[in-house]
């Protein structure tokens, strides 16, 4: 998004308020209107996709070339001419021609192998481990992504760093010790509310806010000042990325195509947020736990996730918006290499991890697990899952990924920034 | 204008500020333990008067009706803090009252939540639910974790039996908690296996707070609380898993016990320390870190029989309480925010809406973040949340939706004879800020409702809607300014 935020403050207030109060106006609010909206060192932001339920990571992207995938998949294998063929070997589930094609284009790395050491093989279990990051506290009580804003506080900030875009309940990677990490569904449910029909209330809480105060050299009134400053200025920004570009854009009738057409909305606005969380499966409407009969189901997921991303992809490349975007998805394991004699699958271990975005270097990382090279039935990782996330944190976000995992894991190469 | 004049006799107010003399902050010695702590005195330089009187409310209480301040400002400051600190109600009577309808009516921890909610909205001793909250936070758990509703209903009944009372009793009993030994996974302590979780919160977040303890003091604190498991909701102590060996606890050496672990960790002087500083953030002021000086006199005191009563008391009553260093030195929590319009107003909302809208917020009752609690202040406020504030505030005075227009700033303005537009608008600011406002700003905030003034002039029966809408508009723009979110 090229304009800044003065540019903003004269379209949507008219004259701008901020700047013609500038002559009374305490420093700390000059400072703000005039210096451009560079919060942080970076403004890339991170956008996760949790698959819940554990994804059948084998038949996401098929080793259909290796033997033992058919012979391990009576029922559930998937017909070859049908796959979307990324090279000789592999090729992604007949539903998601959406993921090959941004494959071809470079918007999309396919991670292979990704796993937890010492997962339980639980629901619970390997997703409190996905979420806390923390192999060796199991009670662990803030996750790594609530450590990451916690990390990058400042007494300054005023906007939220993270938001979770979704129904269910907030997932707990999110749980910080200090931040206050809003969940919500529109971002409308950002913007302070308007009465229809009558004078506008935040320009009028902008202009309050202002109104000089005699010195009683008090840190927090200055503090809510500036809040309020920006809970309002941010207002009028979504509702003015809402009406512009991100409105002409197609998302397939999903929910989480819904949810990342929201998370494009809030990044055009420009409004601070680095972290967003969107998930696929939970709420109780199936999701990707299929211990019997799961081809019907997991087809109709994995569409919804290729579609989905694609729609945000195509979105955010019409003004170069992708360029600042990275996209991850993960799910708490992935499934038994063999079918369990019910046309369905049982709790296994590691899976793909895909990125999208406008950045990416690499199309394949890694290679395909061993199908007969098993750990109690289930693929063996070859790369830890805190290696992604010091990708994402290091790399990509540009913050210590080491404070928040509690230790140095190597970052993958994959990135081009 | 004129013809409205003439009615203004009945409620006239401007402008105020904490009064007194120029130069009484000068007379103020925060720093200054004796004056600091001594007994206020109201005088010329430092006059008891509305603004006071409604500090004092927001701290020790959810807010104020407006015949409260009124009270308060005819009783002066030791009567109101004396019925602050112990009301004529029976107030055990209602508590307990309220504990049978937690008891046959919450079957959830969601409504559990409303039921705490509607406790703190009606209770005829505000102090206790505040006090409760405070160690709700500072025993930080998550109902999530526990999964038993009974058991997280008497974690916060334990909390309110200790609110006002012992330390030492409220600690005690805390370490025999099952839904804080359940939340802590420190529910099956085995000799062969001693479980530190509890041990380390006791050490780290309960008592003597970050460096004043070594990681060996927790493992051999964890040792000496081998033996207690918590079996289908029930805490057991099994004998046979108690390691009876001796250990060595903040220099002191025994086969100690869980209850020994507690009295050493009392015995400390960080304790009181750390207690004396925590309470002091929640009653005096976050901004700044309290003088180890300050502190001191408090703590030793508080030291000798944990009795936080008086604690409390010493800290409501003193020269500091009332002095520029406290007023408006706190980020109000989400329910002083909240509560401060529903108990200014006199009604009562729907408090299960209000917990979730709270929870959106961030204080989630009985769903504390981290063991650490909510760590509050500057926390409680970004461009998020408080757009969140501005919705709520807006869901709450608004004559429909969810909270079904059951709070009318009109009624309330009226009742206490402010019937006319201006004079309403200016009981308003009296009621939530005591009119302390610099006054550019409270003019500004005047301003806002020359269409108050216009409907007014309208036939009576055709404006009456209309003037009760623009009240509550008028009244959310005051619920939205900046200082109303500082206590």
């Amino acid at each position: 998004m090229s304009y800044t935020r003065r540019d903003f403050l004269k379209g949507a207030l008219g004259a701008s308020t901020l700047l013609s109060f500038a002559p009374a106006a305490p420093s700390f609010l000059v400072r703000s209107a005039t210096a451009a909206p560079r919060r942080d060192d970076r403004n890339t932001v991170l956008v996760v996709v949790q698959l819940s339920g554990g994804n059948d990571g084998l038949n996401t992207v098929v080793p259909y070339a290796d033997d033992e995938y058919a012979r391990n998949r009576p029922t559930l294998r998937l017909p070859t001419e049908e796959l979307h063929k990324i090279d000789s070997l592999i090729g992604f589930h007949p539903r998601m021609g959406a993921f090959l094609q941004l494959y071809k284009d470079g918007f999309l790395s396919i991670v292979q192998g990704v796993g937890c050491p010492n997962q339980d093989r639980s629901h619970e279990g390997a997703m409190r481990l996905w979420h806390t990051a923390d192999a060796d506290h199991p009670n662990r009580q803030t996750g790594w992504l609530g450590r990451t804003v916690d990390g990058i506080r400042n007494p300054n900030r005023t906007y939220a760093p993270a938001v979770f875009v979704g129904p269910i309940a907030q997932p707990f990677a999110l749980n910080a010790k200090d931040v206050i990490v809003p969940s919500i569904r529109l971002p409308g449910d950002l913007v302070a509310a308007q009465i229809p029909g009558q004078p506008d209330d935040r320009s009028q809480g902008i202009r309050i806010a202002e109104l000089p105060r005699a010195n009683r050299d008090n840190p927090l009134l200055d503090f809510v000042r500036q809040c309020a400053t920006d809970a309002y200025t941010n207002s009028l920004r979504i509702e003015s990325a809402a009406q512009t570009m991100a409105n002409t854009a197609e998302y397939p009738p999903y929910g989480l195509a819904g949810h990342l057409r929201t998370v494009a909305q809030l990044i055009r606005a420009d409004i601070g947020i680095r972290i967003f969380f969107v998930e696929l499966g939970g709420g109780g409407i199936g999701g990707f736990d299929n211990h019997a009969n799961q081809m019907g189901n997991h087809c109709a997921l994995l569409h919804q996730l290729s579609e989905s991303v694609a729609a945000f992809v195509h979105d955010l490349r019409r003004d170069k918006t992708l360029d600042r975007v990275l996209l991850m998805t993960f799910s708490e394991f992935g499934r038994t290499v063999s079918e369990n004699g019910r046309r369905g699958t049982d709790h296994g271990a590691a899976a793909p991890v895909f990125l999208a975005g406008g950045k990416l270097r690499t199309g394949l990382v890694g290679s395909h697990p061993s199908l007969t090279d098993l750990d109690s039935g289930a693929l063996k990782f070859k790369i830890d899952f805190r290696r992604v996330y010091a990708t994402v944190l290091d790399r990509w976000l540009g913050f210590e990924g080491r404070t928040v995992l509690d230790g140095q894991f190597e970052a993958l190469d994959i990135l081009s920034v | 204008m004129a013809v409205l004049m003439n009615r203004f006799a009945e409620y006239q107010s401007g402008p105020r500020s904490r009064g007194g003399q120029v130069g009484a902050a000068v007379a103020d010695r925060p720093g200054d333990p004796g004056w600091a702590w001594a007994a206020y005195e109201p005088s010329t330089q430092r006059p008891w008067n509305l603004v006071q009187a409604g500090h004092l409310y927001r701290r020790a209480a959810f807010g104020a009706a407006w015949d409260e301040l009124q009270q308060a400002l005819s009783d002066g400051p030791q009567r109101t803090i004396d019925r602050l600190l112990s009301p004529q109600a029976d107030v055990a009577a209602f508590n307990r009252e309220h504990d049978e309808y937690e008891t046959s009516a919450a079957g959830s921890v969601d409504e559990l939540r409303a039921w705490w909610l509607r406790r703190m909205i009606q209770t005829p001793h505000p102090l206790l639910e505040k006090m409760t909250l405070f160690w709700h936070s500072h025993f930080a758990t998550n109902a999530a974790n526990v999964n038993d509703v009974r058991l997280v209903q008497r974690h916060v009944q334990l909390l309110r039996s200790q609110a006002l009372g012992s330390f030492r009793t409220l600690l005690q009993d805390i370490s025999r908690d099952p839904a804080m030994l359940l939340w802590l996974g420190a529910d099956a302590n085995r000799k062969a296996l001693p479980n530190e979780n509890y041990a380390r919160s006791l050490m780290d977040a309960f008592s003597l707070g970050p460096g004043n303890y070594t990681q060996k003091d927790v493992s051999e604190a964890a040792k000496a609380c081998t033996g207690w498991f918590v079996l289908r909701g029930q805490l057991r102590y099994i004998d046979r898993e108690h390691d009876g060996g001796v250990k060595h606890i903040l220099g002191q050496k025994g086969s100690f016990t869980c209850d020994d672990v507690v009295r050493i960790v009392l015995e400390q002087p960080a304790t009181a320390q750390t207690l004396v500083r925590k309470l002091y953030h929640f009653l005096i002021g976050e901004t700044e870190e309290p003088q180890a000086e300050l502190i001191a006199p408090l703590a030793e005191s508080f030291a000798k029989d944990y009795d936080i009563l008086k604690l409390v008391e010493t800290m409501l009553r003193s020269n500091l309480f009332f002095s520029e260093a406290a007023y408006r030195r706190r980020i109000k929590c989400p329910v002083e925010f909240a509560l401060g319009i529903v108990r200014g107003l006199e009604g009562m909302v729907s408090t299960t809406q209000l917990t979730q809208d709270l929870a959106n917020l961030g204080q989630n009752l009985y769903h504390l973040p981290t063991v650490n609690g909510w760590t509050g202040g500057l926390n409680w406020i970004n461009s998020a949340t408080l757009a969140g504030r501005h919705n709520l505030a807006l869901a709450l005075l608004q004559g429909s939706g969810p909270y079904g227009g059951k709070l009318n700033p009109l009624l309330i303005a009226r009742k206490y004879g402010a019937s006319t537009p201006e004079s309403a608008a200016r009981f308003l600011l009296d009621l939530f800020l005591q009119g302390d406002l610099d006054a550019g700003v409270y003019d500004a905030v005047l301003k806002t409702a020359p269409a108050i003034l216009a409907t007014a002039q309208a036939p009576a029966d055709s404006a009456g809607n209309e003037f009760e809408d623009r009240l509550r508009r008028f009244t959310h723009t005051v619920a939205t300014l900046p200082e109303f979110n500082l206590t």
